[in-house]
């Protein structure tokens, strides 16, 4: 048997596998990021549900952690084995449009429907005028804040400035007892984040008019040195690099903490870990100027080009989009209304906390859009670590500017 | 006739598995790797070992190529090391010998990736076990933070690579001593012998081909052992503990970098290949002599 035979008889061979992997008519596959233990259930209901109502399309959620989601989205394109729907970081869509992967929804977008959006969420799925996602979870960040402590330290109300927030800090670190004043995150996701709040506060953006990296301005340098500062200090928790965002939640959960920046959904695990505690939700605080930036966050569900079923496809993103199904949803996990309609129910309107992080959203910052990004968040990521560890600031912030302008001009 | 054909017959099967299950992916690596690629995976122009090039001149890569040096040295030896006298008194007669063997095998029945987890939180500056142990023990007056940086999460990270290495290492030893005659020693006893000569004269030398079977898989295993350092530090602070294959995972998954990942992925293949036929050679020589 020839080389050739053997290549065209495994070439089928593999295509008959991958023909038996992909969707037969009218089943609609949808990779969805587990956000939560209630993630899972949350979307086995809507099979339910969007299966009795619309018979004939079949619905298979494949749910995926967060961690490994775009792993699996680069293995699964890359074998052309990948969903019809997917949940993705907004961050993402460039690489997914540039590659042509990605579905733009104009034609199945009719005016009442995009009228269902909070702008704010949408705008960031949008790229060169075609909508290339929808919305499925966004979030922004605010302080907690921990009123115990802040009573027992004589501080009245939550800092509005940068400045009164070391010096809460003081107070509380003062109290001694294992209690820390500010928790700073200084391992893994969103540990360039951490950083922007300050960053924003000193009237820097993470990209300069020019489109180089803002790390090289005056503005980065004093946000770095502020943090240093709060280190060396002792106004943070010890081993800050040691700590990623669920691990400074954690000392936030057990009172350790006077101050964090975070998600909404701290307000959840709080109610079912921690509740008896007493805690605030207040604005990032302000730098000299009265700058201050928030990170707005959105997750998109998207289509892809190669999808055989994009009307089944769309059915579900119609059903997923209304009303009831996305107050479900938001409120199980923690997130923002992306719905004007859901935004009006008693819900978010007498929710003290969820108003602090609506409030701030005019201050949200989103991920700029550019390819590379997650290479520039990296080289932020661990200069940022190398400063923590008691590397000089200015040094490090030259160097990694330099790196990510290699990145940006590419 | 015959008789000169039918070895290589016989190991047909297995060469045509073998060659499906790593030739293949071996070649698709070295497209890859050579070419321009998409963030997904499509190949475009051949690049003219730019990939390589970009990777000699990172010194991430360097520093991650050194470490795995250090990493999979210190792991590999002092496995051997804690394993031979492990397998020694597993190997002589003793009340519970059975528990005993049970306990020091037990690491191996637990996924790596638990076992991580597990000393990620024992590890923990504030709430970790190891800490208030100490603390408790009066060793240390304040909690250390561990993973806090790499002079102390690295030592961490070989510990706890030497303690899921000993079990597989301490078996084929047990394999190994099994096989020495006790007559042996019973002679040697006859006529004297210490039992530091016993262990020297009989023991080593008769060992000598498991201690490098176990030499041998032991590398090629912790070379590319993911999820110790991985779940622990993820490499960081700062890439300051990373190893050849986590420095590839953050390339391919978090950067998107699919050439560089694969011209990695080649580097490494090529190291172990290098090493495992060197040693091979060395070893057989050795005992053909």
């Amino acid at each position: 048997m020839s080389l050739a035979k053997w290549t065209v008889g495994l070439t089928a061979g593999m295509s008959m596998l991958a023909i038996a992997a992909q969707a037969d008519a009218g089943e609609v596959r949808v990779t969805v990021a587990e956000y939560s233990a209630k993630t899972a259930p949350y979307f086995a209901d809507v099979k339910k549900e969007f299966e009795a109502a619309n018979p004939g399309i079949t619905v298979k959620f494949e749910v995926v952690p967060w961690d490994v989601l775009l792993q699996k989205l680069t293995t699964d394109i890359t074998a052309g084995t990948n969903a019809d729907l997917s949940i993705i970081g907004t961050r993402w869509l460039i690489d997914f449009v540039q590659q042509d992967v990605a579905e733009p929804l104009d034609g199945y977008i009719k005016p009442d429907f995009k009228d269902r959006f909070i702008d704010t969420f949408l705008s960031p799925s949008i790229m060169e005028g075609k909508t290339y996602g929808l919305p499925i979870a966004a979030s922004a960040r605010a302080m907690y804040y921990n009123k115990e402590l802040f009573e027992k330290a004589g501080i009245a109300k939550p800092p509005a400035t940068w400045t009164e927030l070391q010096e809460d800090a003081r107070k509380i670190k003062a109290l001694g007892s294992g209690t820390f004043g500010f928790g700073l995150q200084g391992k893994e996701i969103e540990t360039d984040v951490y950083y922007y709040y300050a960053m924003w506060s000193q009237g820097t953006e993470i990209l300069n008019k020019d489109g180089t990296s803002g790390l090289g301005t005056p503005g980065a340098l004093e946000a770095a040195k502020l943090y240093k500062s709060m280190i060396d200090e002792g106004l943070t928790e010890p081993g800050v690099t040691s700590n990623n965002r669920e691990d400074v939640q954690n000392l936030f959960k057990q009172g350790k903490v006077g101050m964090m920046i975070t998600a909404p959904f701290l307000s959840n695990q709080i109610k079912d870990e921690a509740p008896n505690l007493k805690y605030g939700v207040a604005a990032i605080p302000a730098g000299p100027t009265g700058a201050r930036g928030t990170y707005g966050v959105t997750d998109s569900i998207i289509m892809f080009k190669n999808s055989k079923n994009k009307d089944e496809a769309w059915k579900l993103l119609d059903f997923l989009f209304t009303t009831e199904q996305r107050a479900k949803f938001t409120q199980g996990e923690g997130f923002l209304p992306v719905n004007k309609e859901e935004a009006k129910m008693d819900y978010y309107v007498n929710n003290a906390d969820l108003a602090a992080f609506t409030a701030l959203l005019p201050d949200a910052r989103f991920a700029p859009v550019i390819p590379g990004w997650e290479e520039v968040a990296q080289i932020t990521s661990d200069a940022m670590q190398k400063i923590y560890l008691g590397g000089d600031p200015e040094a490090g912030l030259k160097d990694a500017a330099a790196k990510a302008n290699a990145v940006l001009k590419k | 006739m015959q008789n000169r054909f039918l070895p290589y017959l016989l190991t047909l099967p297995s060469l045509f598995l073998a060659a499906i299950v790593i030739f293949w992916p071996v070649w698709d690596l070295i497209q890859i790797s050579t070419h321009d690629v998409s963030r997904f995976g499509q190949l475009r122009d051949f690049n003219d070992f730019a990939n390589f090039a970009t990777l000699t001149a990172d010194p991430d890569f360097m520093a991650a190529l050194w470490r795995t040096g250090q990493w999979t040295v210190m792991v590999v030896g002092g496995a051997l090391l804690l394993s031979v006298p492990v397998a020694m008194i597993l190997n002589t007669d003793f009340y519970g010998r059975g528990i005993a063997r049970v306990i020091i095998m037990l690491p191996w029945a637990v996924s790596l990736t638990m076992t991580a987890v597990v000393w990620r939180w024992a590890l923990s500056g504030e709430s970790g076990m190891l800490n208030s142990a100490l603390i408790g023990l009066g060793l240390i007056d304040h909690n250390i933070q561990w993973l806090a940086s790499a002079e102390t999460a690295f030592p961490m990270q070989v510990l706890i690579g030497i303690l899921v290495t000993v079990p597989f290492t301490t078996t084929i030893f047990l394999g190994g001593l099994s096989s020495i005659p006790d007559d042996l020693y019973e002679a040697a006893a006859l006529e004297g012998a210490t039992p530091l000569q016993q262990f020297r004269e009989i023991t080593f030398p008769l060992l000598k081909p498991f201690i490098n079977i176990a030499i041998v898989l032991n590398t090629i295993y912790v070379f590319n052992s993911f999820p110790i350092i991985w779940v622990m530090t993820q490499g960081g602070p700062a890439n300051s503990t990373d190893i050849l294959v986590t420095h590839l995972y953050k390339l391919a998954f978090r950067i998107g970098k699919l050439g560089e990942a694969s011209a990695v992925s080649l580097v490494m293949f090529a190291i172990l290949l290098a090493f495992t036929m060197i040693y091979v050679r060395l070893a057989m020589r050795e005992q053909r002599a």
